[in-house]
């Protein structure tokens, strides 16, 4: 990936607000304007040029390098460009984003993909993949797009759902799916299925090895061929809401 | 111009412009892939009277396909672009849709006309339908009894050329026929190409309207007929005793002159004594496939 680097001179000594650092038109800036947009840290708004040297050539591509752990909202709004995050990444990473993709290369804190406060709907589109695991309520009132995750993700993934799909690998933590009204969360790790969901049959979902070829063939998240052709255990809900959505839980057998 | 002995008239294939679609069948099996084909191209060989030309272009391998299951790729095309999208979703919604463990997608994802395929089919799934978006694409998740049918929402359109063509003049109806197998086999799996008739050969040649009828469009190419060698303006040379027909359907002309090379290479050979091609004068289709051009270097 060209494009431009954010590198991150040293890691950060308290957690940092960059929501509006990607949020809206940003696919067109020079390395110097995006270095003036603003990082809320210790309460106060500074360039992100103090905190990181930008440079590169603007392609629609942005990579940040450095160790942004504590890096919270990043993303946040995003709706066009490849943004590319080389290490583990705060909460709330892609937070509302719109479009474009996320790509982060560690694990993610929580809330990632999910709704801004007191919003109705989070991800609206685009992709967010994660490749390590992911906190709680990964893609919480997610409308659209893709959330992707390599590892285990905690409790309350898609939590209020109203579209879109979430793909784990890894296991998944309590209460999945609770209230959603549509949407698919399809896991190849251990699951427990929400009480308010009900079993629908065993077989091969068709869109599934799709998904799971595109993740493999754009992000290098491993497809493994026993989740490409293997079956799924289809469980219908939340049935205590519109009832429309879906857990597909791989199944050996 | 003589290749192997056989002589290349000097003449050209008349052809027109058509308008193509490209289909991606996969399924669980080869098997299932060739159900799904074979139905989907049925009674589909000529717009003279069938509302659609279709074929099979070519097998296609797991890497290539959109599941990485096997599969084929298939171009209808229809002379009119206010047709394709009809004869897309009725053919595609008896044959494919009802085939089991098929799925069906665009092989065309660059043209920019798209056509609303699977934006019409999920209507079957009586509300029970689900859509995913997957690489900006939106594909339809139509619930079936078997499991899910999964169909790419819109399908891209291209203009293509329909009815290059050429004639094998044989000394017997069995030279014909084995010059004509070679050079349907030698075409197959051509990309860009498809042969639309039974076993991608024609026996039945026509001309345009009757002597006759004047309502009729097409009737028998009577020059070309041996039977009627004595009784009609024949333009058989001596010694040819069957004439089978080559008709081929492309997404462009290079595609077409391309396997018509290699279709016209495979049939010179013992038996035949000259390759020909069918044309109106070259007043109504713009396309002229000139069989020397062709074949130039092969001689």
């Amino acid at each position: 990936m060209s494009g431009i680097e954010v590198r991150l001179r040293a890691p950060l000594g308290a957690p940092a607000d960059c929501s509006a650092l990607l949020a809206g038109e940003w696919t067109k800036l020079t390395a110097g304007e995006l270095a003036r947009r603003g990082v809320r840290l210790d309460g106060r708004t500074v360039p992100l040029g103090e905190l990181c040297d930008v440079a590169g050539q603007p392609d629609g591509t942005l990579r940040f390098t450095g160790d942004w752990s504590r890096a919270a909202r990043l993303g946040a709004g995003l709706a066009e460009g490849a943004v590319r995050i080389e290490s583990d990444v705060g909460d709330e990473v892609g937070l509302g984003m719109a479009g474009g993709s996320i790509e982060v290369r560690g694990a993610a804190g929580a809330r990632a993909g999910a709704a801004p406060a007191e919003a109705r709907r989070g991800m609206t589109g685009g992709e967010l993949v994660i490749h390590g695991a992911a906190g709680p309520e990964a893609g919480a009132l997610m409308r659209r797009g893709l959330v992707a995750v390599g590892g285990a993700v905690g409790d309350h993934a898609g939590v209020g759902m109203i579209a879109g799909t979430i793909v784990i690998c890894g296991a998944v933590g309590p209460s999945p799916g609770l209230w959603s009204k549509r949407g698919s969360l399809v896991a190849m790790g251990d699951i427990g299925i929400p009480s308010t969901y009900r079993y629908a049959c065993t077989y091969r979902p068709p869109h599934v090895p799709l998904i799971l070829r595109r993740l493999a063939a754009r992000y290098g998240l491993p497809a493994e061929p026993r989740h490409l052709t293997g079956s799924y255990r289809r469980y219908s809900g939340d049935l205590a809401e519109l009832g429309k959505g879906e857990i597909l839980a791989w199944t050996a057998s | 111009m003589n290749i192997r002995g056989v002589f290349i008239e000097e003449t050209f294939a008349e052809a027109f412009t058509m308008r193509v679609a490209r289909v991606v069948i996969t399924a669980r099996s080869p098997r299932w892939v060739r159900e799904a084909a074979l139905k989907l191209t049925g009674f589909a060989t000529s717009v003279i009277g069938c509302k659609v030309e279709a074929g099979i272009e070519r097998e296609l391998r797991e890497a290539d396909t959109p599941d990485g299951r096997p599969g084929v790729s298939v171009l209808l095309m229809t002379m009119s672009k206010d047709d394709l999208p009809k004869r897309l979703i009725e053919r595609i919604g008896q044959t494919v849709l009802t085939c089991p463990t098929t799925a069906c997608f665009d092989g065309l994802p660059a043209a920019p006309d798209r056509l609303g395929v699977g934006s019409a089919l999920r209507f079957f799934g009586d509300g029970f339908q689900a859509s995913k978006v997957i690489g900006g694409e939106r594909f339809w998740r139509i619930p079936v009894m078997e499991g899910e049918f999964l169909v790419q929402e819109k399908f891209g359109m291209v203009k293509g050329v329909g009815g290059g063509n050429f004639l094998i003049l044989a000394r017997s109806a069995d030279a014909a026929l084995a010059a004509a197998e070679a050079a349907a086999d030698a075409m197959a799996g051509h990309p860009g190409v498809i042969l639309p008739f039974p076993g991608g050969v024609v026996r039945s040649g026509s001309k345009v309207g009757s002597r006759r009828i004047k309502s009729m469009i097409a009737s028998t190419n009577d020059a070309f007929c041996p039977t009627l060698r004595a009784i009609t303006a024949t333009a058989l040379p001596e010694g040819v005793n069957s004439v089978l027909e080559i008709v081929i359907n492309g997404t462009d002309a290079d595609a077409i002159a391309s396997a018509m090379r290699v279709g016209i290479g495979a049939a010179c050979r013992d038996g035949v004594v000259s390759i020909s091609a069918g044309n109106y004068g070259g007043k109504l289709g713009p396309h002229h496939f000139h069989l020397r051009k062709i074949m130039e270097g092969a001689a």
